[in-house]
């Protein structure tokens, strides 16, 4: 109750800094009770399941919870002390995981809600505009002919991800650049680096290094730990801020390229900026899950149904939504068949894609926002 | 602010080359122009020859002049050149004396607003975020909006007449109101000069006196300086303290209107027959259209 009552003062006293909505509000409260739950329910089943209260006990247990020294084990690696086995499956095992989801689901959705506004496309995301496919030829290089580097992924990733991008926006360029030269282009690099991506199986001669591949190029989050929160959190952190910073020239380039210049902005820079910091947000999931198909894509607009297009409303959405949704999908890639996982990727691309096909089949416009 | 008393061309010569830059030179003596443009050359990158040519054109400082012609004359080109979207191949233009590309663009946004005839289709966002849009030249990357931000945005939904449009969203509006709510962004931008291309254009006649209305009453409550596209002589002449009249991408007269609209210049730039009342006031009464090798 206080909470709404907060929100109506700060509306009606602050005129257009009340961009914090009721709408908003309940719905990134729904996210935050999906996210738990789902979160709860990870950590409770699998191979080692437990009941509700030893999870419980669990995740609060103080030997943890109140004790720096494994914080900071967790947050920057090192030696664990000794704890209940309970502990050990939650913490050590469960949570990191839905931590990496968390992570991964709120940058590919900031990601693609970005990518949607620089393009003023609907249909942009961090894998049309072939940044995924980049960053994921890049990660499978770095794993099959460079094995030792792989704590550095993400920034492989990133530089994958930014050629790729570059290319895209180098050849849609002609003296400025258009949403639907963008998409276009990007379709073709997209293919380019997947046939990169397949060819470079060739020479894998390593059956788990394949194996390792193909769950990362459908993205996957099996086995990730305290090691991917840590590789993922900082560029996420980064990434996260200058989008909630920006997202008020996002809403200024909605408005048109002509009207952007008219305002004083400098659109291209302004773009460019604003698509590294997308880059960067998606690298750091692509770096700890793979590339997630459709995510960055369909979490934007589920957002955008429900709290409207403007940016300052849409990225905060996004940062909310986009860990409960990845979070229950992973609950799902984990434990809907039982004795084998599937990868996150196929459960996000067997929802997201006819969800997809719907939006189109039902709105009237699409493409543009 | 200067009125519309001051005469600036007492004996307005014919339209050659010669003579225009006489023109101005006369004029220079009583009138401050707010943009001057300097040997212009204008054109797109796609075409070869120049859109637009023209020695020397001036937007007097506190007064409404409107550009007029037929289509494809170049005024919209000019336009945009005068507001720093088309850079010419040749020439310069100064506000108010320093060159367009000496300013910073946030600055020169701040100096100069603008709106384009092609605005985006947007749907969801209301009148009054799209106001505080034109605000953005005045705050910083992360600045939050100030008194001074809510008093420009007050002021120009006031002068638009459109307060109680608010909280509608633009997807909703008829197209005159959207034209008010785009003018509203741009009033909030506060700029000392005002460039509109074909405000007017597409919509029914009562708006198109609202958008007028609007724009005069600016330049004369705040002696905003304001160059406008309109592609209907009979109410540019009416509305404007100044024409620019242009033909083939050249300035073919520029004055007030008594002097400017004439039957011979009807005849010339519209190539179409009609007849110019002076008194009560001036009206242009076109009858019809002109075969095409009359010129």
């Amino acid at each position: 109750m206080s909470r709404s009552r907060a929100v109506d003062v700060d509306t009606s006293r602050s005129g257009r800094d009340g961009w914090l909505t009721g709408t908003l509000a309940a719905f990134c409260l729904v996210s935050v009770l999906v996210t738990v739950v789902a979160g709860f329910v990870q950590v409770r089943f699998g191979a080692y399941s437990m009941t509700r209260s030893e999870a419980w006990a669990g995740v609060t247990d103080p030997a943890v919870v109140l004790e720096p020294a494994v914080w900071l084990a967790f947050v920057l690696g090192g030696e664990l002390p000794e704890l209940s086995q309970h502990t050990i499956v939650v913490w050590d095992m469960r949570l990191p995981r839905v931590l990496v989801a968390a992570i991964a689901g709120a940058t590919l959705a900031v990601s693609g809600a970005i990518f949607q506004a620089v393009t003023r496309n609907e249909l942009a995301s961090p894998f049309v505009l072939g940044v995924s496919s980049g960053a994921g030829f890049a990660v499978l290089a770095t794993l099959v002919v460079f094995g030792g580097l792989a704590p550095f992924l993400p920034l492989f990733a990133a530089l994958g991800g930014t050629l790729a991008f570059v290319i895209v926006y180098v050849i849609a360029w002609k003296g400025g650049t258009s949403p639907v030269r963008l998409v276009l282009a990007g379709v073709i690099v997209n293919m380019v680096f997947q046939s990169l991506q397949q060819g470079l199986f060739f020479f894998v001669d390593d059956i788990g290094v394949a194996q390792t591949a193909i769950s990362w190029l459908t993205g996957s989050l099996t086995g990730t730990g305290w090691d991917e929160v840590r590789i993922a959190s900082l560029p996420a952190v980064v990434a996260i801020t200058i989008a909630i910073a920006g997202a008020r020239q996002l809403n200024v380039l909605l408005l048109g390229e002509d009207t952007a210049r008219a305002l004083g902005m400098r659109v291209e820079r302004t773009r460019l900026l604003l698509s590294s910091v997308a880059i960067l947000a998606a690298s750091a999931a692509i770096a700890v899950a793979g590339i997630v198909s459709f995510f960055g894509l369909v979490v934007p607009h589920i957002v955008r149904t429900v709290v409207g297009s403007d940016y300052r409303q849409l990225i905060v959405g996004c940062l909310f939504a986009g860990p409960a949704l990845l979070v229950t999908a992973d609950v799902g890639a984990r434990l809907a068949l039982s004795g084998t996982q599937l990868p996150v990727g196929v459960v996000t691309g067997l929802i997201g894609g006819p969800y997809f096909l719907y939006l189109m089949r039902t709105r009237q416009s699409m493409g543009e926002i | 602010m200067t009125g519309t008393d001051v005469d600036p061309t007492p004996d307005r010569p014919e339209s050659d080359d010669e003579s225009r830059n006489q023109l101005t030179d006369d004029d220079a003596l009583t009138v401050e122009s707010a943009l001057v443009g300097d040997d212009l050359e204008i054109g797109y990158p796609t075409s070869e020859k120049p859109v637009v040519e023209c020695s020397r054109i001036d937007i007097p400082a506190g007064e409404v002049t409107a550009l007029v012609g037929p289509n494809g004359s170049g005024k919209s080109t000019l336009l945009k050149s005068l507001s720093n979207h088309l850079q010419p191949e040749t020439g310069t233009i100064r506000l108010d004396g320093d060159a367009l590309q000496s300013f910073d663009r946030k600055t020169l946004a701040r100096e100069l607003g603008v709106l384009l005839q092609e605005t985006d289709s947007l749907g969801t966002i209301t009148v009054e975020d799209l106001a505080y849009h034109g605000r953005y030249p005045h705050r910083g990357f992360f600045d939050s909006i100030t008194r001074e931000d809510r008093r420009a945005v007050d002021r120009a939904l006031e002068l638009t007449g459109i307060e109680h449009l608010r909280d509608a969203e633009l997807g909703q509006l008829s197209g005159g109101q959207k034209q008010l709510a785009w003018i509203a962004m741009v009033f909030a931008q506060e700029t000392d000069v005002l460039l509109l291309d074909e405000p007017t254009t597409f919509l029914d006649v009562y708006h198109q006196f609202r958008v007028l209305e609007t724009i005069r009453e600016r330049n004369a409550r705040e002696g905003v300086t304001v160059a406008v596209v309109l592609h209907d002589i009979s109410q540019a002449a009416r509305f404007a303290d100044y024409l620019i009249a242009m033909r083939d991408g050249v300035l073919y007269d520029w004055g007030p209107p008594d002097e400017v609209v004439t039957e011979q210049l009807l005849a010339d730039v519209f190539n179409v027959e009609a007849t110019v009342q002076y008194e009560p006031e001036l009206q242009v009464l076109p009858k019809r259209a002109l075969p095409d090798d009359s010129r």
